[in-house]
Parts: structure tokens; C-alpha cells; sequence
């Protein structure tokens, strides 16, 4: 992906300034990832005494590596460490410092702070993409529900009326084709939750098969305990590693005791926020307050 | 998430040295129309990419961007949109912090 030092003469300079470096990172990480977490200071009091100033700007890439700078010392090395944590959470948040480094959460805690170094922390990587698999009914709902969310939705089905524009017109890309060749074709990142939901037990084992080693955000399968244990059997005899398959989420969906197809899309959809946001899936409200323990 | 127009709106403009400012939602408290991380680019004719928000507070950012184009430093614009404006209803109700910053000043020490 590095350029050639010495770009062919017919060639459109290329700006290498500073700036310019980093706005290409940024819209390369957004097209095709990596990501990467774009730092702006957007407060820095004179009080403080700190190296900063609003508009600083420092890109932290996955791998640890960075581009421009912000500050030194505590400060530095805290930014750098909370920019690399949000990664996982796919955040975008503005975070409060001490000159000292130390991060304080919360508005009132802030204010009580005084004079804090405020830096906008955003991870930039492509649009989450939610692959469909099976464009039903409860499909049609994931779909919906997913695009609500600002998901790029992808649908496969391999029936022209359940694979078509006017059926998912949410959706970002409709394909009707066979199943196993369209998922090997189809590209698979940590950014891609795959729901598993198409006519039949054998037609979500097939696609399974095809996504579950490949590195996905997330995976989950309809059906019931029975059923689906035994696609996961099958799975394991046909030589699936064991831990792509104990990360499978399946029976599929937090338990809301979902009936309807919109329903069950709701707790599916819950469950793939929970997985990407970190969440427990509990109620906020503490135990025996709202709910009772028997319901 | 800012859609792939507004970053290379952003990339065209910083290698083209051409002045436009970024404006970011960098905070938001309540119920407000974008939330944090919506963009917008605004170029020197006043024309726009990206929304952070459509009516509710975009043309007082788009006002202070402006001035960032007419050489103001980078800052933090907090929009309140909790008071209805005259004539018009409470929409929105919360308030926002944007951040603007310039971009495409070549000349720049950076």
C-alpha cells in the first residue's frame, strides 16, 4: 500500500504535507479500514501550560502506530491509550484530561475539574455491514431494523421474490444467487455482522460453513436448541475449527421472549449492538425493581 | 457516521489548498438531530456537504464557520437548541458542541 518514492513524472504531484497525509489516512481507513482513530484537541486553556492547541491533530492506527502529534509526556501516552480503547467500541466521543494525563468521564466531574484539555476522539473505519441472509420475513425485519440503525444492510436470498429492490429498499446491495458461491465471493471483515435466517436448517448450515472462519464481527443462526445444535455438529465433524464455532450466536437473539418476525429482528438486532457496543444485556434498572424475578 | 462525500470532501480540499472549514459535533447533551461525529464542509462560496442537522442549529455553525473562513482560529461552537426560536416550535430540544476548524490553508504552520 506505500506509494513509490519516485512517482512517474505524468503523475499528479502528490501533496505529502502533514495535513494532506492525515486526510488521506482518514478516507482511506473510511473506504476500506483498517480503522483508525482521529484525535482533535478542541480545548486547551493557556492556564494549564500544556503543549496543545485547538485544532492539534494526532491519527492512533490499530496497530498502535500514530501520525502528527498532540501534547507530551502523561498527556500524550493517556490519549494514545484511550484512542486505542476506543476502538473496540466503535466510539466517537470527546474526552476530558488533566494535564497529568488522567481522563475524567462525566459532565458535573468536568466542571468540578475546572480547566480540562478536551480532545474529540472519533474511530474512523468503513460503514458496519449487516449481511442477511435470507430474505423472509423475519430477514425483511433484520433488514430494516439494521438500515434504522445505520448499518449498510446486504441481503442474499436465492429466490428472485425474496431477493429484489422492492422488497428491501433499505437496503444498500439485493443479491439473488446461490448462496455458497455468493458468500465465498462476498468480503468479510471485523466490521461485518452476518445473520443467518434463510428458508431451511440446511441452507444456514451451508452459508455457516462459508463465513464462520472468516473473521466476522459477528455471526448468528435461527432455530431452535436442538436444531441448531446439531448444524454446529455437523460442522464440527466436517473439520470447522471449534473456536469459530463457539462464537457462533446461536439459537440467535437476546431473550425478550420475541414472537413476531419484527420481534425477533428487535432482539437479534439488540444482541449485535450489545456485541458491538459492550453492553450486558440487562436491564438498567436494578434487580427487582421493575421487573420481578419470575417473569 | 459521516458519509465517504464529506472525507473526500475534506481530502480534496486539504491537498487542494482550498480554504473550507470542518465542522464536527463534538459533544451533545440531549435530544438533538445528529449526533456526535456528524459532519459538515463548508466552502468559501457557502455551500455545503454533509448535515449536522439540517435547521436545528446548522445556520449559526454555518454562520461561525464563515468567520473561521475569513481567518478566525479553529473553536467550539455550543448551539442550544432547548429555546424555540420566534414563531417556531421546539423541535429538537438539546444542546450541541461543535467543533470548526479550518482546512486547506496551505500557508498554514503545520
Amino acid at each position: 500500500m506505500t506509494p513509490p518514492d519516485t512517482p512517474p513524472s505524468d503523475m499528479p504531484r502528490v501533496d505529502e504535507s502533514l495535513p494532506a497525509r492525515i486526510a488521506q489516512a482518514i478516507l482511506t481507513a473510511s473506504r476500506d479500514g483498517p480503522p483508525l482513530v482521529s484525535c482533535s484537541v478542541i480545548a486547551a486553556p493557556e492556564a494549564l501550560g500544556v503543549a496543545a492547541a485547538i485544532g492539534d491533530k494526532l491519527l492512533v492506527f490499530h496497530d498502535g502506530a500514530t501520525l502528527g502529534e498532540i501534547a507530551s509526556g502523561a498527556l500524550a501516552a493517556a490519549i494514545r491509550h484511550e484512542a486505542l480503547a476506543a476502538i473496540p467500541r466503535h466510539a466517537v466521543e470527546t474526552a476530558a484530561f488533566t494535564p497529568a494525563g488522567d481522563r475524567i468521564d462525566g459532565r458535573r466531574a468536568i466542571e468540578a475539574a475546572g480547566d480540562v484539555i478536551e480532545v474529540l476522539m472519533e474511530v474512523v473505519e468503513p460503514a458496519a455491514t449487516l449481511l442477511v441472509v435470507g430474505g423472509g420475513h423475519v430477514g425483511r425485519s433484520v433488514g430494516e431494523i439494521g438500515a434504522l440503525l445505520g448499518m449498510s444492510v446486504v441481503v442474499l436470498d436465492d429466490r428472485e421474490d425474496y431477493a429484489n429492490t422492492d422488497r428491501f429498499p433499505f437496503a444498500d446491495q439485493v443479491i439473488c444467487g446461490d448462496f455458497a458461491s455468493e458468500l465465498d465471493a462476498f468480503p468479510i471483515n471485523a466490521n461485518t455482522y452476518i445473520v443467518l435466517v434463510s428458508r431451511g436448517h440446511k441452507v444456514d448450515e451451508l452459508s455457516l460453513a462459508r463465513v464462520v472462519t472468516r473473521g466476522p464481527a459477528y455471526v448468528g443462526m435461527i432455530g431452535s436448541k436442538r436444531r441448531t445444535r446439531t448444524v454446529l455438529e455437523h460442522l464440527a465433524t466436517d473439520g470447522i475449527r471449534a473456536d469459530a464455532l463457539a462464537r457462533v450466536f446461536t439459537p440467535i437473539g437476546l431473550d425478550i421472549r420475541a414472537e413476531t418476525p419484527e420481534e425477533i429482528a428487535l432482539a437479534v438486532l439488540a444482541e449485535i449492538v450489545l456485541v458491538r457496543r459492550g453492553g450486558s444485556g440487562r436491564p438498567l434498572s436494578p434487580p427487582g425493581q421493575a421487573l420481578s424475578g419470575d417473569i | 457516521m459521516p458519509s465517504d462525500e464529506v472525507y473526500a470532501e475534506i481530502q480534496s480540499a486539504v491537498t487542494a489548498g482550498e480554504p473550507a472549514v470542518l465542522a464536527t459535533v463534538a459533544q451533545t447533551f440531549g435530544s438533538t438531530p445528529r449526533k456526535t461525529g456528524a459532519k459538515m464542509v463548508v466552502r468559501r462560496d457557502g455551500s455545503f456537504v454533509g448535515t449536522i442537522g439540517g435547521g436545528c442549529g446548522e445556520a449559526e455553525v454555518w454562520q461561525e464557520a464563515m468567520d473561521v473562513l475569513d481567518g478566525g482560529a479553529a473553536r467550539v461552537v455550543t448551539v442550544d437548541l432547548t429555546e424555540p426560536t420566534d414563531g417556531e416550535d421546539k423541535i429538537c430540544g438539546g444542546v450541541m458542541r461543535v467543533f470548526l476548524e479550518p482546512l486547506g490553508r496551505t500557508t498554514a504552520a503545520l
